[in-house]
């Protein structure tokens, strides 16, 4: 049976991406039912990093420190500077990719139609960075949407500005897949970015 | 009067996408503009799942079919399907692209058919594409726009005389009523050139002073509809001068 105090839990769970009434029911049994300690730990780790992780004041990526790991090491490359939407496409890059370079990470991207304007998304802190000098080359890697593409091209215009070589990540057909069942859009612009072999 | 019948089926209907926000816990919202039905809301049930139906086709400026059914205010996507080459929109062009979606999104009722806007918002999509005829096919998809609203510009002639508009002379664009014959001493209203208003008609351009005069006026025009909020599209041309 479901008390008030489950209740609020289950509630609680659904602010998880993803997760309906049925998954979150769930999660809540599962944690109450057979893991305790797990349910106890997750509660700690939780509200301390809901407490304690902040922001990089460098590249704006989550930290707990004033200075996040990846600016705070002398071993990456500052001249490189590769601009990402969210934390997690940080991760993505370092994963996939040899990338030596450091981050700049926007937490968003211009949407004007949902009111998102350069001024939310730091591009302030990003042209104090730029005028440092230090950097000489901004990759932009914004998602390949209409949303992601303005941003890029918007910070281009800003990197160029400054007589900074900006490039853009290229996109395309992706591996493994099929030519038949790659959408319209991604194919047009596979096509208009085509290379000389 | 609701246009949108209720319990209709709709299929393959020629579409974009003017705006998609997130539903729920896995669905879109999507804003969209047809070919017979103008401006609809609609529900995408799971495209937002870790598996996503319609991958990668709801997205702004492509052309798409889509089929949906339901009732009321907001219906629900069956299927959504490519309509053709989409529009490879590089660069300022996007946010001109943004431009016309928040135009379409202020001022159009929801379920009010304009088929003839629909065809300008098509070329002028191109136009952006293909970097040629941009600024007529903004200035007409605008003009157009205001004709479907109901608030159409009036450029044959004067609305004080009745009489037609000379090329040579000089108006005065008052926004509630029309062009009359520009006076010195004349306060209200916007300076246009008779030439100017001949090339909107027209919908041709002979030089950039008729370009420039064109642009004002649409502008102008516009802006009283708009109601004060200004277009956050415009903003960014206007920002990217200060980078
Ligand atoms: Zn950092």
């Amino acid at each position: 049976m479901t008390t008030a105090l489950i209740g609020q839990l289950i509630e609680a769970l659904r602010c998880l991406p993803g997760v309906g009434p049925k998954s979150a029911q769930r999660m809540a049994y599962h944690l109450l039912e057979r893991d305790r300690p797990g349910a106890r730990q997750l509660a700690a780790i939780l509200s301390e990093s809901a407490e304690k992780v902040g922001h990089c004041k460098r590249c704006r990526t989550l930290s707990e420190k004033e200075l996040c790991d990846i600016c705070a090491s002398q071993k990456r490359n500052p001249q490189l500077l590769c601009v990402v939407e969210s934390p997690i496409d940080v991760q993505a890059i370092l994963q996939a990719t040899d990338y030596q370079g450091l981050f700049f990470v926007l937490m968003g991207h211009i949407s004007p139609l949902d009111g998102i304007g350069p001024e939310d998304i730091g591009l302030d802190e990003l042209a104090k960075r730029l005028d440092e000098g230090e950097v000489n080359e901004v990759i932009l890697a914004t998602n390949p949407t209409v949303e992601g593409e303005a941003t890029a091209h918007y910070i281009a215009e800003m990197v160029n500005r400054r007589k900074i070589k900006a490039t853009r990540i290229a996109h395309g057909v992706p591996m493994g897949g099929e030519l038949e069942f790659v959408n319209s859009s991604t194919l047009s612009h596979a096509f208009s970015g085509r290379q000389a072999l | 009067m609701n246009r949108q019948h209720p319990h209709k089926h709709i299929s393959l209907q020629p579409s974009y996408i003017l705006h998609t926000r997130p539903y729920r816990d896995s669905s879109l919202l999507l804003e969209i503009f047809c070919r017979d039905h103008g401006r609809i809301g609609l529900v995408a049930r799971g495209a937002r799942s870790s598996k996503p139906r319609f991958a990668g086709l709801l997205q702004p400026f492509i052309p798409i079919l889509l089929s949906w059914h339901g009732q009321g205010e907001l219906a629900t996507l069956r299927s959504a399907e490519p309509g053709g080459p989409a529009p490879l929109l590089a660069g300022d062009r996007l946010y001109s692209a943004f431009y016309l979606n928040e135009l379409l999104l202020r001022l159009l009722q929801r379920a009010d058919p304009h088929t003839r806007l629909f065809d300008a918002y098509i070329t002028v999509l191109s136009a952006l594409a293909e970097s040629k005829k941009e600024e007529e096919s903004l200035r007409h998809f605008e003009q157009v726009l205001l004709q479907e609203i109901g608030y159409g510009l009036i450029l044959d002639h004067d609305v004080e005389t009745g009489e037609a508009i000379d090329t040579r002379l000089q108006y005065t664009y008052i926004l509630d009523r029309g062009p009359v014959l520009w006076q010195k001493n004349t306060q209200q209203g916007i300076i246009i050139q008779g030439k100017t208003l001949q090339a909107i008609a027209a919908n041709h351009y002979p030089d950039s002073e008729t370009r420039r005069q064109a642009k004002h006026l649409m502008r102008s025009a516009l802006a009283v509809h708009l109601g004060g909020r200004p277009l956050k599209s415009r903003e960014l041309y206007r920002k990217q001068r200060f980078l």
